[in-house]
């Protein structure tokens, strides 16, 4: 039994959901309205350019994918195996750091490890396919290992007892406990990564973007800001917009992606000295390549022109820009996803399961209509009664709180929906609704998966140089836009240092909003 | 007094299969509900507190019509086997919940929870929260609540079945009392007949959603010419 006061508000956020989604679509496929369009113009299908920048996507996608994976299946198993390691919640909590930390600033990072200057350069310049794999593993690796670990932590211990007591070696194990568990998780998590870098946008921009490694995102956004091609961003944003779709539904059809929720209960299995050698040096070399790149960009800026960026007005009004962003956008995409999550919640209490699940999809959208096509759209559907750049703001939240609405319901989602299922019937029973339902049960008990979304989607909208790389201009500038436009004028100090506060911006505002509005973490209830 | 009148119910709402049930419990008593899983023992509880709508039929208590009401308006507690109680609030707190959602309390209200925790041995854990009782003493919370409620249905879903044999049985006694003191009427799920022994002196046994049996508990727990009742037995 579902009630109006939880479909209306609901079916309000579903409308407004179809409508961002919807008009920029429209605006795409009014291709003959576009200022300045010939026919011939559709040429460009057939080009070149288009089948390069087409393959590159797709190809820097799939090896970005293999290589996050693979390795994470290793380090995985090994986080697995070591229960007692010294530090591993610690460990675990590092991995979940690349999650928010900003593009633009890993991408620093990786270049003052690896780049020809760097710690340990790479011997190779990172300007290509070499340096976007590179960035691209260090996000992915560790979100591949925390996806991938709870499949693990689901082989009953019964399970482990019977593979002792049967005298299995650790070939066995893992042909008969380990890879039947993994192999169901694994295509949804290789199709997620390959999605992830398929329109990863801000590493592709900042260390491709020449002629030989442009990926369809990147050339969307070139089109409109350098070449002022509106006919060619159609073109390619369609064409993104047609792979993007065929991977959410493989990726759906494939999907059975465990909860990111680590568990401390661990496997039992007795292991051999060399065993554990090898799974601890495989944690430690995943470790360094996560954590070094972070440390470096902090030593490397504290080094650099830190009084002289910080005195500048412009770091002051990027930083502004950047709350502003990444709050608004945070409040509107859990509150969106607040509504469309208390309406599911009692679709699935009441039995249409399925409903459920779709009005849980419909907030995940931005996966099949990446933001830059929808930001294009706008852009074309705008740009002809508008100054789009006096319309910055407003665009770039609502399209980051849409990028937000998947980490809310994913989030959320199943607290609330637990909570629905066990305390639904009481509070009826008892009145307990409104204000008072909200004050007594849900806060108390949703408060800490609400506060990682808030937190989550603020930081992720604060580092995003996506959208507002398309629309945003230096007095709308993001620290993020900051940062790409010192390294486009090669003030690379500058940018490192704005990186820096970028980051420590990032993860105080994280911290901050998680204590704020989750309260004390070791209040158990 | 509780009567069920031809009260019919289907999950699938296409269906022409259904539920269909006919009881009558007077005050003071408690009637154990027996019979299979799935059979429609809490599909019946749920009817009556209102979780479920039933496609026809009365739900009579002291011969008010109560099938209309909303959930919050019908003279039914119920308690269920768990997640009873929200678990950061202390006892105290969950209790008060029962008389008033807004938690501001008059003083013959405060009164009332006091007594309530007190008449149930609760009074020294007031302020206790659920992760800190066992499983008996959080039960022992939900049943303060629903003598706070003063309401006159008492539905119980199960609600002792993770307790052990004592536990259970001293529950049990403390429901006879409450209900027979109150005047209450009492209805009891439990896939335990000795439960049933302990509860009622009469019992209902219920298969394929209604009522195929209904007698003196001794007497239907001895019906063997019943065979879904033997079954049922048998398999316990």
């Amino acid at each position: 039994m579902t009630d109006m006061s939880r479909r209306l508000p609901a079916v309000l956020v579903l409308v407004l959901l179809a409508f961002m989604v919807l008009a920029p679509m429209a605006g795409l496929l009014n291709l003959g309205g576009l200022p300045g369009y010939e026919a011939t113009d559709l040429r460009f299908w057939q080009s070149t350019y288009l089948r390069r920048v087409f393959f590159f996507s797709v190809w820097q996608a799939s090896l970005s994918a293999l290589l996050s994976v693979l390795p994470a299946i290793l380090v995985a198993r090994a986080f697995a195996l070591q229960p007692d390691l010294p530090m591993r919640r610690v460990l675990l909590r590092l991995f979940a750091l690349p999650l928010v930390v900003p593009a633009v600033v890993a991408v620093m990072a990786v270049v003052s490890v690896y780049g020809s200057d760097g710690w340990l350069p790479f011997g190779r310049s990172l300007y290509g396919l070499d340096g976007i794999l590179i960035a691209h593993v260090f996000f992915n690796l560790p979100l591949a290992v925390r996806l991938l670990l709870p499949q693990w932590q689901a082989i009953p211990r019964h399970h482990w007892q019977l593979s002792e007591q049967l005298g299995m070696n650790s070939w066995q194990r893992w042909r008969f406990l380990e890879w039947p568990m993994l192999r169901e998780a694994l295509p949804g998590v290789l199709l997620l990564v390959f999605m992830l870098c398929l329109t990863s946008f801000a590493v592709v921009l900042t260390l491709g973007g020449g002629p030989r490694s442009t990926t369809l995102e990147v050339a969307i956004y070139q089109s409109l800001r350098f070449d002022f091609d509106p006919a060619r961003a159609v073109v390619l944003a369609l064409l993104q917009l047609g792979l993007c779709m065929l991977v959410a539904m493989a990726t759906l059809k494939l999907q059975r992606l465990p909860e990111v929720e680590i568990a401390d209960s661990a496997p039992a299995a007795p292991l051999s000295a060399l065993h554990k050698a090898i799974d601890i040096a495989l944690i430690v070399a995943a470790t360094i390549y996560v954590g070094m790149p972070l440390l470096s960009v902090l030593i490397d800026a504290l080094g650099g022109p830190v009084l002289s960026v910080l005195s500048g007005a412009s770091l002051w009004r990027s930083i502004v820009n950047t709350l502003l962003i990444g709050l608004s956008a945070a409040v509107l995409a859990v509150s969106a996803g607040w509504f469309l999550l208390r309406y599911s919640a009692s679709l699935a209490h009441a039995g249409h399961s399925r409903r459920a699940r779709l009005v849980d999809l419909a907030g995940s959208i931005v996966y099949v209509v990446p933001p830059l096509v929808i930001g294009t759209g706008m852009f074309v559907l705008l740009s002809p009664h508008v100054d789009v750049l006096d319309w910055v703001f407003p665009i770039v939240i609502s399209i980051n709180a849409l990028m937000g609405l998947p980490f809310v319901i994913r989030c959320l989602g199943p607290a609330m929906r637990q909570n629905h299922a066990r305390y639904h019937h009481l509070c009826l029973s008892i009145a307990l609704r409104g204000w008072y339902r909200f004050r007594y049960l849900e806060w108390p008990l949703l408060r800490r998966p609400l506060a990682l979304a808030i937190a989550l989607v603020t930081v992720l909208a604060m580092g995003d140089l996506g959208v507002i790389a398309l629309f945003g201009s230096p007095a709308s500038a993001t620290l993020a836009l900051l940062i790409y436009q010192q390294l486009g004028a090669y003030l690379i100090p500058q940018a490192t240092v704005t990186a820096m506060v970028l980051l420590l911006l990032c993860l105080g505002v994280f911290a901050l909003l998680e204590r704020l509005i989750g309260g004390n973490r070791d209040a158990g209830y | 007094m509780l009567v069920i009148e031809r009260l019919e119910f289907a999950y699938d709402v296409a269906s022409a299969a259904s539920m269909r049930f006919e009881l009558e419990v007077a005050d003071g008593e408690v009637l154990s509900l027996i019979g299979p899983s799935g059979s429609g023992k809490s599909t019946l509880l749920n009817l009556i507190a209102g979780f479920l709508p039933a496609r026809s039929g009365r739900i009579l208590i002291d011969e008010v019509a109560i099938e209309g009401f909303e959930v919050a308006e019908r003279p039914v507690s119920i308690v269920f086997q768990q997640h009873n109680l929200f678990p950061h609030l202390d006892l105290y707190t969950n209790v008060a919940l029962g008389v008033e959602p807004s938690l501001r309390l008059n003083g013959a209200q405060v009164e009332t929870v006091r007594e309530a925790l007190a008449r149930l041995g609760l009074e020294q854990l007031q302020r206790r929260k659920p992760g800190e009782l066992s499983g008996g003493q959080r039960q022992r919370v939900a049943l303060a609540r629903a003598l706070v409620r003063k309401r006159k249905i008492l539905l119980l879903d199960e609600a002792f079945a993770a307790l052990g044999p004592a536990m259970r049985a001293e529950l049990i006694e403390l429901v006879k009392e409450l209900v027979c003191e109150q005047g209450m009427v009492g209805l009891l799920v439990s896939h335990q007949p000795r439960d049933a022994l302990i509860a009622s002196a009469r019992t209902a046994f219920i298969c394929d959603g209604q009522v195929t049996a209904s007698a003196t508990t001794a007497e239907l727990l001895e019906q063997t010419e019943l065979p879904e009742l033997r079954n049922y037995l048998g398999s316990m």
